[in-house]
């Protein structure tokens, strides 16, 4: 039984050594062969380029369909042709610095020149907790917490001083204003400096983190169990009575919904600028 | 329908009184007569087709006068003069679209508004003996509207310079040498990066309001014994004066007046669009007509040298970039700020 063992391993073997002779050979050949075609002195090692890995199966038309939140004009009286004077700004800002995709929850990475940090350059890892303003205005939350401290850091999307902004995790949370994480353990909101990015996908559905927080002992910076909130991501039953929370939905409005006048369809004209960014952004120069 | 109405009155009138007896007066019945509208609307006696018709025609008219710059009278244009130190220039009507941020070379972050120059026309010359010998002036206007709901009279200044009718028409007092011909039309160039602007503009309305709102005045203490004295504006005036003297700050309404920001700092002009980006708030609501002109503030006149006198004319400078920018700001092709 061992013998016929041994005997199966060297056959094992050899067919190995065959393949790994075959690969050497094959790749010799090919480098010969790129070496042979220009006949001069030997230039200066250049590296390969990289290998691209490119998906056959993603197409323009699996992509995700996005559109960042800030092109949105809000509802107000405002002539349609300053939105639009704004977004020439904003997609001319977009060709040279890449804003990715990204939502409240989400990890970024924001790299910005600071005339009073060491080296000019700043860099700072968090969650995103907030985004806000619309145009060229538009606003980010990105809160951390470093050396047992809280800290939070507004950034203006179309700064100049930004010089890069990283995903390091794409997802969403349950509710879109994580601001009630100033209230919750700090272990929520603590996010590794040095993290790395984490690989995902350009199709399908945003990755949706059902994480509910636990809450620091109250008062709280306001109240989040309160309708006007709306506050899925919070265990409410580890820190209220279930009578408090009874209480709190006497500020509730449910006649709101069905306010003709509070309503904003934007399907229409999200699809409007949709095409007239990426037909912009599709351009050169 | 109303001078029928009116008629009707008038036939039946009489007929009352004499039902009423003449017990009352017929001077009683003097409040019921109404006076009679003779003025005829352009749909009056239209049909919708036609109403229609008309409406189109003359936009399409009027765009075309605007976009040719299409000027009927035909003589030649008026002979140009060199700018010459204390020229007044003519200024603009443009439209508040709203407020953006903007950032400089150095990365710090302005806000300004951006003003619209639309269809802006000089309309109509007054030479110094109509301005009762103070100095020359140009009336401007901007933003087209509807002729159909303007009278005759109104519509003779328009039709003389060969224009639309306006929604704003100003006066700005120039110089003589900086006198430009009715029917010219006046762009956003003729204001250029770096140089500083008065703007002037009526302001939102805010009604009726106590002192603490319109003048700031402090008020008193919500508690310590106040009664019924929290927002009240206190003493009125010394007590041997034995009066309130004039201009006394009191209650009453607020803003809807016209207010001249001065000196605000222009950033950026944009030639295609016409759009002005000026240095911080500027009086009025959005969409509101307002009045640009060179700045009068004494130590900010060195900015208003060379710039396009009496105005900036497309036949010269066509070649002109898309968009001007001030030397300080950042143009959002540049490369990242690294401020090392």
């Amino acid at each position: 039984m061992a013998v016929c063992a041994k005997g199966l391993d060297r056959i094992l073997f050899s067919t190995r050594l065959f393949q790994n002779l075959r690969l050497r050979n094959e790749r010799s050949i090919s480098t010969s062969l790129c070496r042979l075609a220009p006949d001069e002195k030997p230039t200066k090692f250049t590296p390969p380029p990289k290998p691209v890995v490119m998906d056959k199966t993603l197409t323009a038309e699996s992509l995700r369909k996005f559109l960042s939140p800030e092109f949105i004009p809000p509802r107000q009286r405002t002539d349609p042709f300053k939105f639009y004077m704004e977004r020439i700004d904003m997609i001319r800002r977009r060709k040279v610095l890449t804003i990715p995709e990204f939502y409240v929850g989400s990890i970024l990475a924001v790299t910005m020149a600071d005339i009073n940090a060491s080296g000019k350059i700043n860099r700072f890892v968090g969650i995103c907790t907030q985004r806000s303003g619309k145009g060229l205005g538009a606003t980010f939350i990105l809160r951390n917490i470093i050396d047992s401290q809280g800290v939070e850091i507004c950034y203006d999307m179309y700064s100049p001083r930004i010089q890069k902004i990283d995903l390091l995790r794409f997802e969403k949370r349950l509710d879109d204003n994580l601001m009630y994480l100033r209230d919750a353990l700090p272990e929520y909101s603590t996010v590794d400096q040095d993290m790395k990015p984490e690989p995902f996908s350009l199709t399908g559905e945003v990755p949706l983190n059902d994480l509910k927080v636990k809450m620091l002992p109250k008062p709280w910076s306001k109240r989040w169990e309160r309708p006007k909130f709306n506050i899925q991501g919070i265990r409410f039953d580890l820190s209220m009575s279930e009578k408090k929370m009874e209480h709190a939905q006497k500020w509730a409005k449910p006649w709101d919904e069905y306010d003709m006048l509070k309503e904003y369809d934007t399907s229409k004209l999200e699809q409007e600028i949709l095409s007239e960014v990426q037909q912009e952004m599709s351009k050169q120069g | 329908m109303l001078a029928w109405s009116s008629r009707c009155l008038l036939h039946r009138g009489p007929r009352l009184i004499s039902l009423r007896a003449a017990a009352e007066s017929p001077a009683h019945l003097v409040g019921c007569f109404r006076t009679v509208n003779t003025t005829i609307r352009f749909d009056e006696h239209l049909t919708e087709d036609n109403q229609e018709y008309m409406r189109k025609s003359m936009a399409e008219e009027y765009r075309k006068q605007t976009t040719d710059k299409l000027n009927p009278l035909k003589d030649e244009p008026w002979p140009r003069h060199e700018w010459t130190e204390g020229s007044q220039r003519v200024g603009l009507v443009a439209v508040k679209l709203g407020m953006a941020p903007i950032w400089m070379k150095t990365g710090e972050k302005h806000a300004v508004t951006m003003l619209q120059v639309q269809d802006c026309h000089v309309l109509k010359y007054m030479s110094k003996e109509d301005m009762n010998g103070h100095s020359a002036a140009l009336l401007v206007g901007g933003k087209n509207v509807s002729p159909f709901y303007r009278s005759d009279e109104e519509m003779e200044m328009f039709r003389n310079a060969g224009v639309p009718p306006k929604q704003k028409v100003t006066t700005f007092k120039v110089s003589d040498n900086g006198i430009i011909k009715p029917g010219t039309p006046l762009f956003a160039a003729h204001f250029r990066p770096g140089q500083y602007v008065d703007v002037t503009a009526k302001t939102i309305g805010k009604g009726f309001q106590g002192v603490m709102k319109r003048w700031g005045f402090k008020g008193q203490p919500a508690t310590h014994g106040q009664t019924k004295t929290h927002r009240r504006p206190g003493s009125s005036g010394p007590v041997d004066a034995a009066k309130v003297f004039k201009g006394k700050k009191m209650p009453g309404m607020m803003g809807d007046v016209y207010i001249t920001a001065h000196g605000l700092k222009i950033w950026r002009v944009n030639t295609k669009y016409n759009v002005l980006y000026v240095q911080g708030s500027v009086p009025g609501h959005k969409n509101c007509v307002l009045k640009v002109r060179d700045t009068v503030l004494p130590n900010r006149k060195s900015s208003l040298r060379s710039l396009p006198f009496p105005t900036y004319f497309t036949e010269e400078e066509g070649d002109l970039d898309e968009d001007l920018y001030e030397d300080n700001v950042f143009i959002h092709t540049d490369q990242s700020l690294s401020l090392t």
